[in-house]
């Protein structure tokens, strides 16, 4: 029964292999049917794993693989438990979904099948990642994970933009491999074994002191990830893969990993202090830079990578409150709607053949009404209107930071002020490409295509119903997660009646948000009352370049080194090293020619020379006493 | 009193001798002074009984040696007077400045030993006649690979000195 | 009674060997550089006979007769080299012998 466990992993990279060996004979049909199959293999499978661990209290199942080394023990081995459960359905869930669209959107693409190929191998990375046994297991997920983003990234290489896109995220990606690289070798060497539950047994037996300096290269490895500040940037030029990609990857499943591999070390987390403060502050920075920088985007998947950054923001809030329930809900709630969203936009490029710019947008609700519902489904979702799935998940984050007390009122003000800019800028967005009355061409566009639109109801119907599986009443994600966290110390929500005045003022943020935009911005309210909004041009330059860190951080890093590098090669290299073999070997020279200068080649001064020492050492001779009396 | 003079007077000669040889201007006028010097040698050479010895170096060297050096100085030395004006640069420091070390030297040996060199050995008080038959009872018996030797030397000596001087160019038919 | 000692006929060698030297540093004529080389030699040589009368030996004789021949030889081979030098460059000056310089 555990050997399923390497079935579900395993399968998406055999397809990737089957795929590849018979490229060459098959066409799209063949593609679509080979791999939509392999998907829903997957899914079949693992959520039939997940009926049985629900079955058995979701007691951990455990598997190996292989062992690797025995001395010190590390082990090829897989686990499956509430949290990798969870993700597991997901993820596989979600491929199905996001694949049966992308046979859509990708079709009469002339690199159709290494598109699949890509995708089947991302999932199998992601499968590997959160149902490892051990840390080991889940960095080699974590590197496939990211080697996998870089290709699907620059899928279209030929395009130079693509192809930076890709670099840059590989490499911001790497800076934070490089602290879970750390995190690693701390855990080996301090725990002496790579497993999850050994680890953990031991640190909940006795404190240590070093867990602050693990806690924070783990942390440093999920900003990465999760693109979280300082290495965020690569997110929005993401969006020059495929949108189907963009959907899978940078909404629901690699940028959480980050999330996930906190929760799934939260035994560690919770005892260091520093780790949590830097984890929500961080988390708050992200959430309000990307919030600002989303509102003026004029790009309409830019828009969704600023949103998805926001919202992972969001993510870390709860993580660092010692929320980790909240943060797993709020992770899956976001990928229904996030995806959603991105196959919208995704449907909406594709009509507009290939369009991106929202200003050149509008009315399009008359022309793509089953589209324009469902964005809109995942635009209040994403507000935190009731009764949708974001509401729930991201309630329960604001509650509980606000149960924290002390600092923490001031980080759910915050955080509140965050919910009310995501409701704004998604207003925006909505209103913008939909709603607006405008004089752009848009008579060509049409509904999607029916393989498009299966997708998007499906996952409209998701976002609506699934917030009720951790509402208040009914705890169902914290009974899943109650096993593998129950030696967490998770905060709980506020009781009574502070609840409801919490969710009340939520609420309000979120309406209060899209008032605002559909004032602004369809009504245009601020020329009707001539308000005069201040250095208003400056702001929204501010906003569209994302506070210009962009700018910053390609002067620092990119000019910054290139700049130290050719001063190291000049002066270092050039004149220190060089001139120092150079001054050696000229020294020898110039003195060897000076000596040479007395071999004059005149017998008369050889001769007074020849004298001259004779002369010293009849003296010497002189000098120095006979011994003989 | 006779030992003295006969000492003093040859003594004399020699470093007026020497004293020609380096400081005369005309070639020849060295020659001379060199004649001089050996000549007044030789006459040494009697009063320490080397007799054999003295006519040797009457013979070889003021007889043999300067008529060679007479030679050579008509082929070539005769012509241009020579330029007293130090051309070497340094050379005059350096020799006024090994004469000052040889100076001090030679006075501090003196001064030390108060005017009278300390000779480690005493001196014998029987007196040896220089004659042939003496050297010549030594020379063939006790001596006689040396003796051999500079004979050879010789004879490569002249060898050589034929293969220096030999004019290559070919004579002229008569 | 002064005696004429050993030590007298010493010095007279040693002053005669000073001027040989002092003459082989000041004159650039490649002949008189030769017969200071010459006055050179025979203060050895007037060394050599007052050591044999010192010890009573006759092996300081014999020494001077070595000497001589070997000093014959030398002027013979100098001489023919002085005057293959001359023929090449018309001027018996040592000082433009700079062939083996630096």
């Amino acid at each position: 029964m555990e050997i399923l466990l390497l079935a579900i992993v395993l399968l998406p990279l055999l397809t990737a292999l089957g795929i590849k060996l018979v490229d060459k004979f098959i066409n799209e049909t063949l593609i679509n049917f080979l791999t939509i199959n392999s998907a829903l293999l997957s899914f079949t499978i693992a959520s039939g794993m997940f009926v049985l661990l629900t079955m058995e209290k979701f007691e951990p199942i455990h598997f190996t693989f292989f062992t690797w080394l025995t001395s010190p023990e590390i082990l090829f081995e897989f686990t499956l438990d509430g949290l990798s459960g969870i993700m597991m359905v997901l993820v596989t869930g979600l491929s199905v979904v996001i694949q049966i669209f992308s046979t859509s959107y990708m079709s009469q693409d002339e690199h159709y099948s290494k598109y699949f190929i890509y995708f089947n191998v991302f999932v199998f990375s992601m499968l590997l990642l959160v149902m490892s046994g051990n840390f080991l297991v889940m960095f080699f997920g974590w590197e496939l994970v990211g080697l996998s983003s870089y290709l699907l990234i620059s899928f279209w290489s030929k395009k130079q933009s693509a192809a930076k896109a890709g670099n840059k995220a590989f490499i911001l990606n790497r800076i934070g491999d490089f602290g879970f690289l750390v995190g690693l070798m701390l855990v080996l060497s301090i725990f002496g074994t790579f497993n999850y539950e050994k680890v953990f047994d031991e640190v909940l037996a006795g404190n240590e002191q070093s867990l602050d300096l693990i806690v924070i290269c783990f942390i440093v490895g999920a900003f990465g990830k999760s693109a979280q500040f300082p290495l965020f940037s690569w997110l929005p030029d993401a969006m020059e893969g495929p949108t189907p990609a963009s959907a899978l990857i940078h909404a629901a499943t690699m940028v959480t990993a980050g999330v996930f591999m906190l929760v799934r070390i939260s035994p560690i987390l919770q005892f260091s202090e520093i780790g949590k403060i830097i984890v929500i502050t961080t988390g708050l920075l992200t959430a309000l830079i990307a919030a600002f920088s989303a509102i003026n985007q004029d790009d309409i998947k830019k828009v969704l990578a600023y949103s998805t950054i926001s919202q992972l923001g969001f993510m870390f809030i709860a993580i660092g409150s010692g929320a980790y329930v909240a943060a797993i809900f709020h992770l899956v709630t976001h990928a229904f709607f996030k995806a959603l969203l991105f196959l919208g936009a995704g449907a909406v490029i594709h009509e507009m053949h290939h369009e991106q710019n929202i200003h050149k947008m509008g009315n399009l609700k008359t022309r793509m009404p089953v589209t324009a519902a469902m964005m809109g489904i995942g635009t209040l979702a994403i507000s935190g209107i009731p009764p949708l799935a974001g509401f729930w998940s991201k309630d329960e984050i604001l509650a509980s930071t606000f149960a924290n007390g002390g600092i923490y009122y001031g980080f759910w003000a915050l955080s509140l002020l965050a919910a009310f800019m995501t409701a704004f800028y998604m207003g925006r967005h909505w209103l913008l490409i939909f709603h607006k009355e405008t004089q752009n061409d848009v008579t060509q566009v049409s509904e999607a295509p029916k393989t498009m639109l299966r997708p998007l109801i499906l996952l409209g119907l998701f976002s609506i119903f699934i917030g009720f599986i951790n509402t208040p009443f009914f705890h169902g994600v914290e009974k899943v997660l109650h096993e593998t966290l129950h030696s967490v110390d998770i905060t709980h929500l506020p009781e009574g009646i502070s609840l409801i005045i919490l969710a009340v003022i939520s609420i309000g943020a979120g309406f209060t948000g899209l008032l605002l935009a559909y004032l602004i911005y369809i009504v245009d309210i601020l020329s009707y009352f001539k308000v005069k909004v201040p250095l208003k041009k400056e702001l929204k330059l501010l906003s569209a370049n994302t506070l210009y860190l962009n700018k910053l951080g390609d002067l620092i890093f990119v000019r910054g080194l290139k700049l130290a590098s050719r001063k190291t090669a000049v002066v270092v290299d050039g004149l220190m090293i060089d001139g120092l073999v150079n001054k050696t070997s000229s020294i020898f020279y110039n003195s060897s020619k000076r000596v040479s200068k007395s071999q004059t080649g005149l017998v008369r001064s050889y001769v007074v020379y020849f004298g001259l020492f004779m002369l010293l050492l009849i003296g010497l001779f002189i000098a120095t006493p006979w011994m003989l009396n | 009193m006779l030992d003295i003079v006969l000492f003093a007077v040859p003594a004399g000669l020699v470093i007026l001798g020497a004293l020609i040889v380096i400081f005369a201007k005309n070639p020849v006028h060295n020659a001379m002074g060199l004649v001089l010097t050996l000549a007044s040698l030789a006459i040494i050479y009697i009063t320490l009984n080397a007799t054999f010895v003295a006519m040797v170096q009457m013979l070889v060297y003021a007889g043999a040696v300067m008529t060679l050096f007479l030679f050579v100085i008509m082929m070539i030395g005769v012509d241009k007077p020579e330029q007293t004006r130090e051309e070497i640069k340094g050379q005059t420091f350096l020799v006024s400045g090994t004469l000052l070390i040889l100076g001090g030297i030679v006075s501090y040996v003196v001064i030390k030993s108060g005017l009278k060199w300390d000779l480690w050995f005493p001196a014998v008080d029987y007196t040896l006649e220089g004659t042939p038959d003496l050297i010549a009872g030594s020379l063939f018996t006790e001596w006689i690979l040396p003796f051999e030797i500079i004979s050879i030397l010789l004879i490569v000596a002249t060898a050589a000195a034929i293969a220096l001087a030999y004019d290559t160019k070919p004579r002229k038919k008569l | 009674m002064i005696e004429v000692s050993t030590d007298w006929y010493l010095t007279l060698a040693a002053i005669l060997f000073s001027i040989g030297f002092i003459g082989m540093m000041i004159r650039k004529n490649a002949l008189i550089m030769f017969m200071c080389i010459e006055l050179m030699l025979n203060s050895v040589n007037l060394t050599f006979i007052t050591a044999s009368r010192h010890f009573g030996t006759i092996e300081g004789q014999i020494s001077v007769f070595f000497v001589l021949v070997v000093a014959a030889a030398e002027v013979v081979v100098g001489l023919a080299i002085i005057v293959s030098i001359f023929k090449k460059q018309s001027s018996a000056s040592v000082d433009l012998l700079r062939a083996s310089r630096g």
